[in-house]
């Protein structure tokens, strides 16, 4: 395939199509399949904390509204000792993760249950309690739960103060199926971390200020997610959960980037290679289309060139789909017009030069036909004065023939040069007929053939004629008689041991025209000389019978009045037929 | 040689540092953050805002400033909370405290605030609904009481609250922080029969807002007991008309700079642009937020002009630490009575004994 040719060029077309759509598209489906699965990774990760947080809410959320049962019920019976060491005892049985319960009285004073550490605030402030920050007792998390114990009448009549066990907290984290590398954190209000899913000890000092995914899940008022530091981390607040401060706890799943997006660059990765290997597909494709779709292309090519070199009937007719094989058509059409036009360009430089010799022939027909004259004339007076048998008469004999002969001849070529032009003015036909520089073919087929009845008979030859009586046609009838003489004559020299001659015309080309054709039961022309039959000069018969000017007249006078003239042959296959057509008129 | 110079300038374009934001600590709601932070954003202002829950705002905001750390330049605090942060926060400065303030506004904040928002209760109703003959708690009783129907059984809006007990409790001669008399108790009597009455019956705890809300939307509610705050959060904002509640208490909303604020210079330039005329012009649009300017209350749409003029003669709460505190107790009481756990003398006893108890400590 050469640089540059047509499907080098329908090639690097199609690979640019192929190729920057796919690489765009498949660029942009990339990203958004990364994109999308981030989205899913991070979604995926929310879930799974929402889940766990949940579950660490509901665990609190249920010991809270126990214990705020709890100090309402003995808010409303303060005094009662017996009543309140019971309900304590209910509390720590039903709520599991109490460790320690007190009840204090609003100044802070222990009335009940056991001794609150020194740095729990009581919440006086707290708008009815509060769950406090985490503390390392012996490295397992507590955290104070601090309930304002409000009788019916809304009077503050104590507060509940209970430590919970958060080893529940660590006990779900570590319970929790996590994805490869990950990790999940719990931390309080404070960024202490409370519970981690990774084994052994973890640091109990905050991580507020060190760990930038710890300071936006404490600033967070809900949940969100954050890749950095080559970490995804997504997290929530602990709605249960709030410290003194109001800050909730939050819970922070956490997955190395490589770990977390390995399903995306693997459907990236998966995605490039469907992708190029389309791409490899559509460009074999492509490559066999276009060889497909050039290859009539590049035969018109080579076809076109053939017809620029003037080989215009060369080749096989070219098949393609559609514009394709409708170029290929016109080509055809054009090559066939082409030649159509170069012969006929021959035809009428050959009749430019038979024009040309035939006004010059007429020339030197007319100036050789005077003397000629005299010459025949003085052989015939020497002949007359010369009787039989004297040794002159068969030179002078042979003198006249000759000079007969030539006569028949200049006067051919004077008649073929005096052919009558369509511009000439009509003449009276024989037929009578007034349409001017028309005849009826009928009429003058009948004149015809009482012309040429002593020659037909002499030549044993029958005539048949089929000529009803029809439109008139544009030629006039001397014209026409001319031509039917010259064939009919000719197909009677053509029959040597006699035969049928057959005039017969019909409409043709849609009734606009009249074919008048003359057959003969001869030998037929062969194939190889008809088209040289109407050329002046030619001719099959025997050297001194024929002038060879004939049929070149009888082209001459149907071409003039508009017409054509073929030779095939005969109905049967045998001897020839002349097809004149003529227009009507 | 050009390469490495382009590299050196780059290099240093890459160092160049950040403006250090504005540590802001404050208590507006996700639509007025979203609103705050567009607005600085426009400004070319950098903030690092943090919010803080408002029930515990006091508290926790107390906590920063005692103990000094993580210290924001500008903090945003209800009107009530700053009798508690005495001597915490540093004075207005002159350019500031010379500004076009509006009277109340100034009353609230004193020498070390500058108001952003006045706010309180008053009486919201529909443009078809008559307006109370006054202000006073008996005429709006009575005008409620005349446009209740089968249809609209309970068509007064009032929350089990503390806050929403007080002009009841200011109409009886009583206070925040004054119920020696027996007009306490009466009035807490004739708050808790509201409910269930004229007021539906409260639903559970927690829930009190969003009842109110659909029910507005429903216009089941004829008259409704609320604040701006509220306001800014319903539709058809056209239709509504305001009125002034006697003895209403009366609010707002400050901007303070700490004495522990790093860049208290900072912390005050954020509060100018906070409280300019452009800015509060906008939250009062959008928010119908009663803006803390004369000439953004000028600009302000006529809703925002009613919620002002009702709220004109709306009575401050007392200027003391306390103040916050004693709704701690009051609240419960309230909702005990109304919730029929007990009654109005008994409730105001506890109240009592439990202001006693603050006053004491």
């Amino acid at each position: 395939m050469k640089r540059g040719s047509l499907r080098w060029r329908i090639l690097v077309v199609l690979s640019l199509a192929a190729v920057v759509p796919t690489v765009l598209v498949g660029v942009l489906v990339i990203m958004r399949a990364r994109h999308d699965v981030e989205n899913e990774v991070k979604r995926g990760a929310l879930a799974h904390i929402r889940a766990l947080g949940s579950s660490l809410d509901g665990t609190l959320q249920g010991a809270r509204r126990t214990i705020e049962l709890a100090a309402s019920q003995w808010a409303d019976a303060p005094n009662d000792t017996r009543e309140t060491q019971l309900l304590l005892r209910r509390l720590r049985r039903e709520v599991p993760i109490v460790k320690t319960v007190s009840i204090l009285d609003p100044d802070g004073k222990l009335l009940f249950g056991d001794p609150v550490p020194p740095n729990v605030d009581i919440g006086s402030h707290s708008f009815g309690g509060y769950i406090g920050d985490a503390v390392f007792s012996g490295g397992a998390p507590t955290v104070h739960a601090v309930v304002q114990a409000r009788g019916r009448t809304g009077e503050l009549m104590g507060v509940v103060v209970a430590a919970l066990d958060l080893g529940f907290v660590r006990d779900v984290i570590a319970a929790a199926r996590l994805g490869k590398g990950a990790r999940v954190l719990v931390v309080d209000g404070t960024g202490v971390p409370v519970a981690t899913s990774e084994p052994g000890s973890h640091p109990t000092s905050s991580l507020a200020g060190k760990d930038p995914v710890v300071d936006r899940a404490l600033a967070s008022t809900v949940e969100g997610t954050l890749s950095e530091r080559g970490w995804v981390s997504a997290y929530r607040n602990l709605s249960s959960y709030q410290s003194l401060r109001g800050v909730r706890w939050a819970i922070i799943h956490q997955q190395p980037e490589s770990e977390a997006y390995a399903l995306a660059r693997q459907t990236t990765r998966d995605t490039a290679l469907v992708g190029i290997a389309a791409l490899a597909l559509a460009l074999a494709l492509g490559a066999f289309f276009a060889t497909k779709l050039t290859r009539p292309l590049s035969n018109l090519a080579e076809r076109a060139d053939a017809i620029a070199a003037g080989h215009t009937t060369e080749g096989v007719p070219i098949a393609g789909p559609g514009e394709i094989g409708i170029l290929a058509h016109s080509v055809d059409e054009m090559a066939k017009r082409i030649s159509e036009r170069a012969e006929l360009a021959a035809a009428l430089a050959r009749g430019d030069r038979l024009a040309s010799v035939g006004v010059m022939a007429a020339q030197v027909a007319h100036e050789i036909n005077n003397p000629l004259t005299t010459v025949l004339g003085y052989a015939k007076l020497l002949l007359e004065d010369k009787p039989e048998g004297h040794a002159d008469r068969t030179a002078l004999e042979l003198i006249a023939d000759e000079a007969d002969r030539m006569k028949k001849i200049i006067g051919g070529l004077l008649e073929y040069s005096r052919a009558p032009r369509p511009s000439e003015p009509a003449t009276q036909t024989a037929t009578g007929s007034t349409v001017p520089g028309a005849s009826e073919p009928s009429a003058v087929v009948r004149h015809v053939a009482a012309l040429v009845a002593p020659q037909l008979k002499k030549a044993r030859a029958s005539l048949v004629t089929d000529v009803p009586p029809g439109k008139p046609i544009t030629i006039d009838a001397h014209a026409l008689q001319q031509v039917l003489v010259n064939l009919v004559q000719n197909a009677a020299q053509a029959m040597s041991d006699g035969g049928t001659i057959t005039v017969a015309s019909k409409p043709v080309a849609g009734g606009i025209a009249t074919q008048i054709s003359v057959i003969d039961d001869g030998p037929g022309i062969p194939p190889g000389d008809r088209a040289r039959v109407f050329d002046p000069f030619f001719t099959t018969k025997a050297p001194g019978t024929g002038t060879g000017l004939g049929l070149a007249v009888v082209k001459h006078l149907v071409a003039t009045a508009g017409g054509s003239i073929e030779v095939a042959d005969g109905p049967n296959g045998r001897g020839a037929e002349f097809r004149v057509v003529i227009p009507n008129a | 040689m050009r390469y490495a110079l382009l590299l050196v300038l780059l290099g240093c374009e890459t160092e160049r540092v950040a403006p250090e934001p504005i540590r802001f600590l404050h208590t507006f709601n996700a639509e007025e953050t979203e609103l705050y932070n567009a607005t600085l954003a426009d400004r070319g202002i950098s903030v690092e805002p943090s919010r803080v829950p408002f029930a515990r705002g006091q508290q926790v905001i107390g906590e920063i400033l005692r103990s000094g750390a993580s210290c924001p330049d500008l903090i945003r605090i209800d009107a009530t909370w700053l009798p508690g942060f005495a001597g915490l926060l540093q004075p207005v400065p002159p350019s500031l405290r010379q500004l076009d303030w509006l009277p109340e506004a100034a009353a609230l904040a004193g020498d070390t605030a500058v108001p952003q928002t006045v706010d309180g209760l008053l009486v919201i109703r529909d443009e078809a609904t008559p307006a109370p003959t006054s202000s006073s708690i008996d005429d709006l009783v009575a005008a409620t009481r005349a446009v209740r129907h089968s249809g609209r059984p309970h068509p007064l809006g009032v929350r089990v609250d503390g806050y929403w007990f007080l002009p009841w409790l200011r109409t009886e001669g009583a206070d925040l922080g004054k119920i020696e008399n027996v007009g306490a108790a009466r009035a807490l009597a004739k708050f808790a029969a509201l409910f269930g009455d004229l007021a539906p019956p409260p639903p559970p705890a927690g829930g009190e807002e969003p009842d109110e809300i659909r029910r507005w939307n429903a216009h089941e509610i004829a008259y409704w007991v609320t604040g701006p705050w509220q306001v800014g959060a319903l539709r058809e904002r056209e239709r509504l008309r305001v009125s002034a509640l006697a003895h209403a208490p009366r609010g707002g909303q400050l901007l303070v700079v700490p004495t522990c604020a790093r860049r208290p210079a900072e912390g005050w330039r954020l509060a100018a642009e906070l409280t300019s005329i452009d800015v509060e012009r906008k939250a009062a649009a959008a928010f119908a937020t009663v803006p803390s300017r004369k000439a953004a209350l000028d600009a302000a749409p006529p809703l925002v002009s009613a919620l002002h003029a009702a709220l004109r003669d709306a009575e401050m709460l007392p200027r003391s630490p306390l103040t916050p505190l004693l709704f701690d107790d009051l609240n419960p009481a309230v909702a005990a009575v109304v919730y029929g756990d007990a009654t109005a003398d008994e409730a105001i006893a506890g109240i009592r004994r439990g202001w006693h108890r603050l006053e004491r400590r």
